[in-house]
């Protein structure tokens, strides 16, 4: 009886605090999205080591930072300022590779390792699982018992 | 200088780079004999004397070695009749700089590779007590193919110690990223003690392969190397990015670069074979998946060695374009094509034949754990080299970047860090609901009130709720099974359990550390603060709750270097409690000038401020602000000390006639 109340309440209390964390990102204001930063980051600088132009100094960079404020600015979308740089510097510019053309295979080759390989692990595992019996009151302290007296030794391990 | 100084001097300067020369030679000569024992004690025992193979063996350590001491000699003894040390050495480097150049170029990074494989053949060495151990003696064969390559490429395509018939004055120098921190010290001697150590779990795979032999015995008799690789290249890992943080001015740690990935791809394949081997020890299950991922580990460290070493990548690791790039890719091919080939044909002799009983069980968990890993090595690879691969077919030139990334590692991450939290409390063979109910219950409760206090304090960040809900439930779930399963509550008890059972308590010791830097990284990106500032002397800004001002710019002169740096004041309260200054170095004989960003850590927080623009009076500064980052370097010493602490205990070994006791690696080495 009372194991199962420890049970219930348990229960009951880690629904409620997930509850609480649940109403309380859904509902809570959201920080406002730094849309030029995100821009940024996803378009990469022509004349660094492949960083974007969020992250580097260079002439180019700040100038193409301050191509991408100015596009915001005068009210165009992400993909408008997107396809504006794609038009410029080609697919090349574009740190988060489109799923088409030449950089599909980038997406469709992790889906079809994920379904292999999650196919293969739930083959390894198609057996049921063997019925299980409960120990008897007796065995259980036998059990515990022996436990008790293993744990009390100084053990040496396996590798 | 007189006449006879000259002399003496030119004459010295030849000796050295044709002693370090004859040491290659040396080590080419003994690795390719020691593969002709090595093999054919493999196959005849009594055909080979085991002292043979000892003094081969050391001959290979001792020509790896003169060869590395040629080279910081004439490194220190500014040698500039030596190519290597004319191209990477200049006069007014400091000592320690000087030091660390001999693996800052090419041809010096492949000797300390050479060194690092001899060790650690000298270590294997010492384990095979004699020539009727035919999986050791197999090894060794092996192992020395491998040490063929490399000292085939000191002694041709990366020779460092070619001798110039015009020597100059003084040399460059190192690139200057590499000479701008102490780090450069630990890093690359680390991740290479990592990358170069996988060999030893390859060779011992290959000779149990040729020998049709499967079961437990090259895994028992590589998990020493195993370990120590494996710690080490986290160590390197994580050495890597604090480098990058501190060094690289952009104000970040990772930036998926492909050279952070040539180093986190067999990061992740061995971390998976650490666990499967776990699955075939206790198990026996995985078999010939375990051969799979260590001839893949192996594969990758080469792979990833071809893309630093090549102009096949844009990267701040990238040495110049040369012969070793087409050489190291095709022993790639050589490595994984030899590897599986014998893998196939002796595939099916070594498969296991039991299967895990159930999914909810620590092997089905283990398999999972397997599987996120080995798709996530897969999805970091693939991104990497994909757009060499379009450039090299079709021309075209595509980009792959962090959207990309944090794209596929986020799902993967959570899925593992799920694993890692269930994993280690399931039991073996089938775990019943109710059993794993009783033992997450505590830890679950815990962290529902982890992630309700965080929400309620304000943080409306989904991934840094989801991740700390994750770690506590984890470290929750982790302090439950000390305190349940130690034999008393008493510290002495707890010490005792953690010190009899290393393996599993240093596995969990690894996996808080990993909970702990995938905290950081959450906080660290979701909760971060940015802002760009342009301040003329005198003028003040607000940042972080503080005020900071640009005080003056100051240059100082440096042996090698010219610094300029910015004071810029903090004040909280109207007192200073800070001053940063960022600098921007320019070195001799190179053009750029490279910026070094301050970095100000407190428990806490960092505050890195790095420098846009110097000029006398007006400077423009990138400040960045990241919650809790220094911990991120915490969590990589706890998974470095977990790795260490679980190959630290004794290992009970079953008496079997050719079980040949496994001399101890030093866990330091």
């Amino acid at each position: 009886m009372r194991s199962r109340l420890v049970h219930l309440g348990s229960v009951a209390a880690i629904v409620a605090l997930l509850a609480v964390t649940a109403v309380g990102l859904l509902l809570g204001d959201r920080a406002p999205v730094d849309r030029a930063y995100e821009l940024q980051q996803q378009l990469r600088c022509p004349v660094c080591t492949s960083v974007s132009i969020a992250e580097s100094q260079s002439d180019t960079a700040v100038a193409m930072r301050r191509a991408v404020d100015e596009q915001i600015a005068a009210g165009r979308s992400n993909t408008e300022i997107i396809d504006y740089f794609r038009a410029r510097y080609g697919d090349w510019v574009l740190l988060d590779p489109p799923a088409r053309g030449r950089t599909t295979l980038l997406w469709l080759l992790p889906a079809g390792a994920a379904l292999l390989g999650l196919a293969a692990v739930a083959a390894r595992a198609r057996r049921a699982p063997p019925p299980t019996t409960e120990l008897s009151p007796g065995d259980r302290e036998r059990v515990a018992a022996a436990v008790d007296r293993a744990r009390s030794r100084p053990a040496e391990e396996e590798p | 200088m007189t006449t006879e100084d000259l002399f003496a001097g030119s004459s010295i300067s030849a000796a050295i780079p044709a002693a370090g020369w004859t040491g290659a030679l040396l080590g080419l000569a003994a690795s390719l004999v020691l593969t002709v024992l090595g093999f054919r004690a493999q196959r005849r025992p009594e055909a080979v004397r085991h002292r043979q193979l000892r003094i081969t063996v050391w001959l290979v350590l001792g020509g790896a070695a003169l060869s590395m001491l040629a080279l910081e000699v004439a490194l220190l003894t500014d040698n500039f009749a030596m190519a290597y040390v004319a191209e990477e050495h200049s006069r007014s480097s400091s000592l320690i700089y000087t030091i660390t150049t001999a693996w800052s170029g090419l041809g010096g990074s492949i000797v300390l590779w050479a060194l690092v494989l001899a060790g650690y053949l000298a270590v294997v060495a010492r384990q095979v007590r004699s020539t009727e151990d035919r999986l050791g003696t197999g090894a060794l064969a092996v192992l020395a193919l491998v040490a063929v390559f490399f000292f085939g490429l000191i002694t041709t395509v990366a020779n460092p110690f070619e001798i110039l018939a015009n020597p100059p004055a003084d040399g460059p120098g190192p690139n200057p990223l590499l000479r701008d921190h102490i780090l450069v010290a630990f890093h690359p001697p680390m991740l290479y003690l990592g990358y170069v150590g996988f060999t030893v779990p390859f060779a011992f795979a290959m000779s149990a392969l040729l020998l049709r032999r499967g079961g437990v015995d090259w895994l028992r008799r590589t998990r020493h190397a195993n370990l120590v690789a494996w710690s080490f290249l986290s160590g390197g890992v994580v050495l890597g990015a604090w480098w990058s943080y501190e060094v690289l001015d952009w104000g970040g740690y990772w930036a998926w670069d492909p050279v952070e990935n040539a180093a986190l791809i067999p990061w992740l394949v061995a971390t998976a074979f650490v666990h499967s081997s776990v699955v075939q020890v206790k198990r026996g299950m995985l078999q010939a998946w375990n051969f799979v991922l260590v001839i893949a580990t192996f594969a990758l460290t080469i792979l990833g060695t071809f893309l630093t070493r090549s102009a096949a990548t844009q990267s701040v690791h990238n040495f110049t374009q040369s012969a070793v790039g087409p050489a190291l890719l095709a022993f790639f091919v050589l490595v994984l094509g030899g590897g599986f080939t014998l893998f196939a044909l002796r595939g099916e002799r070594v498969a296991s034949l039991s299967r895990p009983e159930s999914l909810a069980s620590r092997e089905g968990l283990f398999l999972v754990n397997n599987l996120l890993l080995s798709l996530f090595a897969f999805v970091v690879l693939l991104g990497t080299v994909y757009p060499i691969l379009v450039e090299a077919i079709t021309g075209a030139q595509v980009s792959v970047g962090r959207p990309y990334f944090d794209r596929m590692a986020v799902p993967i991450g959570f899925g593992l860090l799920l694993a890692m939290g269930v994993g280690p409390f399931t039991p073996y063979r089938y775990a019943t609901a109710d059993v794993l109910w009783s033992r997450l219950r505590l830890p679950l409760l815990g962290a529902s009130v982890a992630a309700a206090a965080l929400v309620l304090a304000g943080i409306r960040s989904v991934g840094v709720v989801a991740i700390v809900f994750l770690a506590v439930a984890m470290a929750g779930a982790t302090l439950r099974q000390l305190v349940v399963s130690a034999p008393g509550r008493r510290p002495r008890d707890l010490l005792r359990l953690v010190t009899s059972q290393r393996a599993y308590w240093g596995g969990q010791l690894a996996h808080l550390g990993v909970a702990l830097v995938a905290v950081v990284i959450a906080t660290s990106g979701a909760l971060a603060d940015r802002a760009t500032v342009t301040l003329d002397r005198g003028e003040a800004a607000e940042f972080a709750g503080y005020s900071l001002t640009f005080e003056r710019s100051e240059q100082h002169r440096q042996p090698d270097r010219l610094v300029t740096d910015a004071h810029i004041a903090f004040r909280a309260e109207g007192e200073v409690v800070r001053v940063a200054r960022p600098r921007l170095s320019s070195f001799a004989g190179r053009p750029q000038a490279v910026g070094g960003p301050s970095v100000w850590s407190t428990p806490t927080r960092d505050i890195y401020v790095a420098l846009a623009d110097l000029q006398p009076d007006r400077v423009t500064l990138n400040l960045y602000h990241y919650p809790l980052m220094s911990w991120m370097w915490v969590g990589g010493v706890l998974v470095m000390a977990g790795g260490c602490w679980a190959l630290s205990g004794r290992v009970r070994r079953p008496a079997e006639p050719e079980q040949v006791t496994a001399a101890k690696e030093p866990a330091g080495a």
